[in-house]
C-alpha cells in the first residue's frame, strides 16, 4: 500500500511538472542591415518634435515618430545609441509659441487642449476640444537648454520649413518677433551662430531622418491663405532640401527621407462644412431679403446653405460670395460668431478662416512639386524614401491596425491630436513603422515595427 | 464617429480557443477512448459508447454509471510578425467532464433485453483563454469561455447478434463569455472594454450503427447532427468613458452559434485475446460555421450589430489507438490523432489560433473486482499556426487593413480520470 502511495504521488508530480512546460516563440534578432547606427539624427518640424494637441509637451515628446523609432534601433544588437530630446520638464503642460496673427509684436504661449466640455453663445454645452489652461508654461520653454542638456539628436523644430533648416540665426532673438523661432532659441547652441542644420552636424550623424517641408505650405494654409503668409517658392525649397541633403550625407551617412502629405486632407481643414449654414425657412427667407446689401447673388433655403465668405478676388465693394463645394473653412474659425452673430452671412467669414478653390490649387501645386523635388533627392543620394503622403490618404479612407480602426475624422478618427493636424500617439507609431519599413527595405535591415496598439488615441472625458 | 461604428464591428467574437481539435470542437468524452487516440466508434467498450456510437450501447454486457473529468490545461503565446511583440496566455484550467449511464433488461427477457437505454452527459464544444493584458490582439479579444454541455438520452436496439442501432435525442445548454479591449482611451489612459455574456440552447441528435461480422473485426458508423446554439437574451456591458456612454448603451443581445455535424466511420480490430487496434475518421461539417453574429437590442449609430467572418472549412480527422490487456485487470492504451483545421489562412483569430496537429495519447484501465473500473489518459497537444486575421474584418470603403499578424503556439495538455460502477 505504502508502494502504491509512493507511487501516485511520482505520477501526480510527474503529470504536473509536465503539464507546466510551457510553448516558446523566439524572435529573428533585428538587424541593423548596411546601416551604421552610431549617431542617429532626426530634422523637421513639429510632427518630428512630438508636438501634438496644439502644444509641445513633454509626454508628446516621449512618442514623436523619431524617438519611437530611435527605441526600435536600440533593440538590435550591438547598437548602443542615445537619442537625445530636447524635453520639457515632466511636470510642465507645455505651450505653443505664436506670433499672433502675423502681427511681428508678441509672442503668446498657448495652453495644450483636452477633450471637454464647454457652453457656447447659445447656451448649448457640448463636448470638445479645450484649452487645458488659460496660458501655455511659459517658463519651460524661455531658457536655453543646450548647456545642461544638448547637444539634440531629435532637431524637430516646431514651425521649421526646409528654407528655415540651413538658416543661420533662426533662433536669433535680435531678429526681432516674427523672425526668429522661440523653440530653436531654447535648444540652438549658440544663438546667433546656429542653425537646425549645423546643431545638427555637430553630433556627427551616420544615420538621419529627415520629414520637412510642411509647413511650406501649411504656414499659408493655416492662415487661409491670407497674407502675409506665402506658400515657399519652387526654386528656394529645391535649394534648401539639396542643401540640407547634401550636408548630411558629407560624410556617407544614410538616412530615410519623407515625403509631404496633401495638408488639406488634415482635419484641420475638413471638419467644419462648407455649406454648414444651416436655415430654417423663416430665417432663409429674411437673409434672402437682406444679402443682396453684401452683392451676393443666392437664394437660400431651408436646411444646409453655403457659408458667406470673403474673396479678395470678388469683384464688388464687398468681396463676399457664397462658398463652393470643395472649398475649406478652417478649425479655427469662430464658431460663436457664426453661431450668434453672424459671421458666415451677413458678415462674410474672413479670409484667413477659409481656403478657396484658387487657394487649394496653390497648396496642391506646390505639394506636388515639392514631393518630386524630396522624391528625386532621396533617389539620386540612395536613400530611403517614405511616402508619407501615400500613409496619409490611407488614413483619411480609414486604417484598421489589430483590431483599431483610425481615420482623418476630427476626433473619432482617433489617429490626429485635438490640434486636426500633429498626429496622436497611435498616430505617431504609425508613422514610426512607415519609416521603418522603408529604412528595412532600402537598408536590408529587419528593424522590427513598433507596437502600435501600446499607443493611445483621444483622450475621452 | 465610423470609428466607433468599425471598432464594434470588430467587438467581440464568439469562436474560441480550443481546449482540444478542431476548431472548439473537444474529443474528451471517455477516458479509455482518450487513450487510444479519440477512436470508440467501432471498440466498444463501457457507457462513453452513448456518445462515441449508440449503435453499440446495445451490444454492452453490463449496465454501467461511469463519471470522468478530463482537467485540461493549456499554455499559449503569440508573436507578432511585425512588432515581435508577444502575448501569453494566463493559462485558465478547463473541465470537460462525461457522464454516462447505461441500464438493459437481463438475458431473461428474450425482447427487452435487446434494448439498452443511456443517458449521457458530456461537453462536445467548449473553449477557454485568457490573455494576459496588455496583448497586441488585446483589441480581438482579452478573454473568453465558451463552455456547452450535452445531455443526450439514448436507446440502443440489438437487431441481431451482429447488428446494433442507437439513437439519441441531445438537449444542449451553455454559456459564452467574451471580453475584448475597446480602443476608446479614459482621461487616465486606460482602455474601454466590452463584455458580451450569455446562455445557450440548442437540440440535436446522436446516431449510430454498430456491426461485428466476427470476433476480430467491427464497424462503426455515427452521426452527430449540427446543432444550433441560440443565445436568447444575452447580456452586453460597454465600459466607456461617460462622455461616450450614450453611445455605447448596455442592454441585451441575441445571437446563433452553430456546433458543427459530424460524421465518423470506425473499425476495430481485436488482433488477439490481449491487442485490440481501433481507427476512426470523422467529417466535421464546419463549412457551416460562416459567420457569426450579435444583435444588440440596442443599437446606436456607433454601436451597430456585430458581424465575424469565420468561413470555416470542414474539417476531418484521423484517430488511431491501441490496446493492451498487460494483466487480467490492467489495460495499457496509447493512440494518435491527425487533425485537419477548420481554419482557413486569413481568418486566424486569437479566439481560435487553430491548425492541423498530431496529437498523442497514453492511458491505463484498471478493473478492481467485479463492479468498479477506472480509467486514465493522458493527452497532449503541440499546436502552431501562423497567419493572421486579415480576412476575417469587413473593411470599411477603402479601409487598409494592417491585420493582427503572426505565430501563436499552444501546448495543451490533458490528463483525465474516469471511474465506473458496473452491475
Amino acid at each position: 500500500m505504502k508502494h502504491l502511495i509512493y507511487k501516485s504521488i511520482v505520477i501526480a508530480l510527474s503529470v504536473s511538472i509536465c503539464c507546466s512546460c510551457k510553448p516558446k516563440l523566439t524572435a529573428p534578432a533585428p538587424s541593423k542591415g548596411s546601416l551604421d547606427l552610431t549617431s542617429y539624427v532626426a530634422i523637421g518640424n513639429s510632427i518630428t518634435s512630438g508636438f501634438a494637441d496644439g502644444a509641445l509637451s513633454y509626454n508628446g515628446q516621449m512618442v514623436s515618430y523619431p524617438n519611437l523609432i530611435a527605441g526600435q534601433l536600440k533593440l538590435i544588437n550591438g547598437v548602443n545609441l542615445t537619442f537625445n530630446q530636447p524635453l520639457l520638464p515632466q511636470g510642465s503642460i507645455g505651450t505653443n509659441i505664436v506670433d499672433s496673427a502675423y502681427t511681428n509684436t508678441k509672442y503668446i504661449y498657448t495652453a495644450p487642449l483636452q477633450l471637454g466640455y464647454s457652453t457656447d453663445c447659445l447656451g448649448v454645452n457640448s463636448l470638445g476640444p479645450i484649452p487645458v489652461a488659460t496660458v501655455g508654461d511659459e517658463s519651460a520653454v524661455s531658457t536655453n537648454i543646450y548647456a545642461s542638456q544638448g547637444p539634440f539628436n531629435n532637431m524637430g523644430v516646431p514651425g521649421a520649413r526646409a528654407i528655415d533648416v540651413a538658416t543661420v540665426g533662426y533662433g536669433n532673438p535680435a531678429n526681432g518677433i516674427g523672425n526668429y523661432n522661440p523653440f530653436f532659441t531654447r535648444m540652438a547652441k549658440n544663438q546667433t551662430t546656429s542653425s537646425m542644420l549645423s546643431d545638427a552636424m555637430l553630433l556627427n550623424p551616420t544615420f538621419f531622418s529627415l520629414f520637412i517641408g510642411n509647413n511650406d505650405v501649411l504656414l499659408y494654409a493655416a492662415n487661409g491663405g491670407a497674407p502675409p503668409t506665402t506658400i515657399t517658392s519652387q526654386t528656394a525649397f529645391n535649394t534648401s532640401i539639396n542643401t540640407i541633403v547634401s550636408t548630411l550625407t558629407s560624410n556617407g551617412a544614410k538616412g530615410v527621407i519623407g515625403n509631404i502629405p496633401d495638408i488639406t486632407a488634415l482635419p484641420y481643414f475638413t471638419t467644419v462644412p462648407w455649406n454648414g449654414l444651416t436655415l430654417r425657412q423663416g430665417q432663409a427667407d429674411t437673409l434672402n431679403g437682406v444679402i443682396s446689401f453684401l452683392g451676393v447673388n443666392y437664394v437660400f433655403t431651408a436646411g444646409n446653405n453655403p457659408f458667406v465668405i470673403y474673396d479678395a478676388s470678388v469683384n464688388t465693394p464687398s468681396h463676399a460670395r457664397v462658398m463652393q463645394s470643395g472649398e475649406l473653412v478652417l478649425l479655427n474659425v469662430p464658431l460663436d460668431q457664426i453661431k450668434c452673430h453672424k459671421m458666415g452671412t451677413l458678415i462674410p467669414i474672413p479670409d484667413q478662416y477659409v481656403l478657396t478653390a484658387t487657394e487649394i490649387q496653390n497648396i496642391k501645386t506646390a505639394t506636388s512639386a515639392f514631393n518630386t523635388t524630396i522624391q528625386s533627392v532621396a533617389q539620386a543620394k540612395g536613400l530611403a524614401f517614405v511616402d508619407v503622403n501615400a500613409f496619409m490618404s490611407q488614413t483619411q479612407k480609414g486604417i484598421s491596425y489589430d483590431g483599431i480602426s483610425l481615420n482623418a475624422q476630427f476626433v473619432t478618427g482617433g489617429a490626429f491630436s485635438l490640434d486636426g493636424i500633429h498626429l496622436n500617439p497611435i498616430g505617431n507609431a504609425l508613422l514610426a513603422n512607415q519609416f521603418i519599413q522603408a529604412i528595412n527595405t532600402t537598408y536590408s535591415s529587419t528593424i522590427p515595427q513598433v507596437d502600435a496598439t501600446k499607443y493611445r488615441g483621444i483622450l475621452f472625458p | 464617429m465610423n470609428k466607433m461604428k468599425k471598432l464594434l464591428s470588430l467587438l467581440i467574437l464568439i469562436s474560441p480557443i480550443v481546449y482540444k481539435a478542431q476548431g472548439f470542437q473537444v474529443n474528451l468524452q471517455g477516458q479509455a477512448q482518450q487513450a487510444m487516440g479519440g477512436a470508440g466508434t467501432a471498440l466498444i467498450q463501457d457507457g462513453a459508447a452513448v456518445f462515441f456510437n449508440p449503435g453499440g450501447v446495445s451490444f454492452l454486457k453490463e449496465n454501467s454509471v461511469n463519471v470522468g473529468a478530463t482537467p485540461v490545461i493549456s499554455h499559449g503565446v503569440f508573436l507578432e510578425s511585425n512588432t515581435n511583440a508577444t502575448g501569453t496566455t494566463q493559462s485558465p484550467v478547463a473541465f470537460p467532464f462525461a457522464g454516462y449511464a447505461v441500464w438493459g433488461a437481463d438475458s431473461s427477457h428474450k425482447v427487452f433485453s435487446r434494448f439498452k437505454f443511456g443517458l449521457g452527459a458530456y461537453t462536445p464544444f467548449g473553449s477557454t483563454i485568457k490573455w494576459q493584458d496588455p496583448w497586441p490582439g488585446r483589441f480581438n479579444l482579452t478573454e473568453i469561455q465558451l463552455f456547452s454541455v450535452f445531455i443526450q438520452p439514448t436507446i440502443s436496439f440489438k437487431i441481431c447478434n451482429k447488428l446494433g442501432i442507437g439513437g439519441g435525442f441531445v438537449y444542449a445548454t451553455g454559456k459564452v463569455d467574451l471580453q475584448q479591449d475597446l480602443p476608446i482611451t479614459f482621461q487616465n489612459g486606460n482602455y474601454g472594454s466590452g463584455i458580451i455574456k450569455g446562455n445557450a440552447t440548442g437540440y440535436g441528435f446522436n446516431g449510430g450503427i454498430y456491426y461485428k461480422p466476427c470476433n476480430k473485426f467491427s464497424i462503426g458508423l455515427t452521426y452527430r447532427s449540427q446543432v444550433n446554439m441560440n443565445v436568447k437574451n444575452g447580456t452586453a456591458t460597454f465600459n466607456v468613458p461617460s462622455s461616450l456612454a450614450t453611445d455605447f448603451p448596455n442592454g441585451s443581445f441575441t445571437s446563433s452559434l452553430p456546433l458543427p455535424q459530424v460524421a465518423t466511420l470506425g473499425l476495430a480490430y481485436r488482433v488477439n485475446e490481449k491487442l485490440a487496434l481501433a481507427f476512426d475518421a470523422s467529417f466535421v461539417g464546419w463549412y457551416t460555421y460562416k459567420s457569426i453574429t450579435f444583435k444588440y437590442a440596442d443599437t446606436t449609430a456607433q454601436l451597430q450589430n456585430t458581424v465575424l467572418i469565420r468561413n470555416y472549412q470542414n474539417a476531418y480527422s484521423f484517430r488511431l489507438g491501441g490496446q493492451y490487456k498487460i494483466l487480467n485487470n490492467l489495460y495499457g492504451r496509447l493512440g494518435l490523432s491527425y487533425l485537419i483545421s477548420p481554419v482557413k489562412s486569413g481568418y486566424v483569430t486569437p479566439d481560435v489560433p487553430d491548425g492541423n496537429r498530431l496529437n498523442i495519447m497514453a492511458g491505463i484501465g484498471y478493473n478492481l473486482g467485479k463492479h468498479f473500473a477506472a480509467n486514465a489518459s493522458f493527452t497532449f497537444e503541440d499546436i502552431t499556426r501562423k497567419g493572421d486575421n486579415s480576412l476575417s474584418i469587413i473593411p470599411t470603403p477603402g479601409q487598409t487593413i494592417y491585420p493582427l499578424s503572426g505565430t501563436y503556439k499552444v501546448f495543451i495538455y490533458a490528463p483525465g480520470l474516469s471511474v465506473t460502477y458496473k452491475f
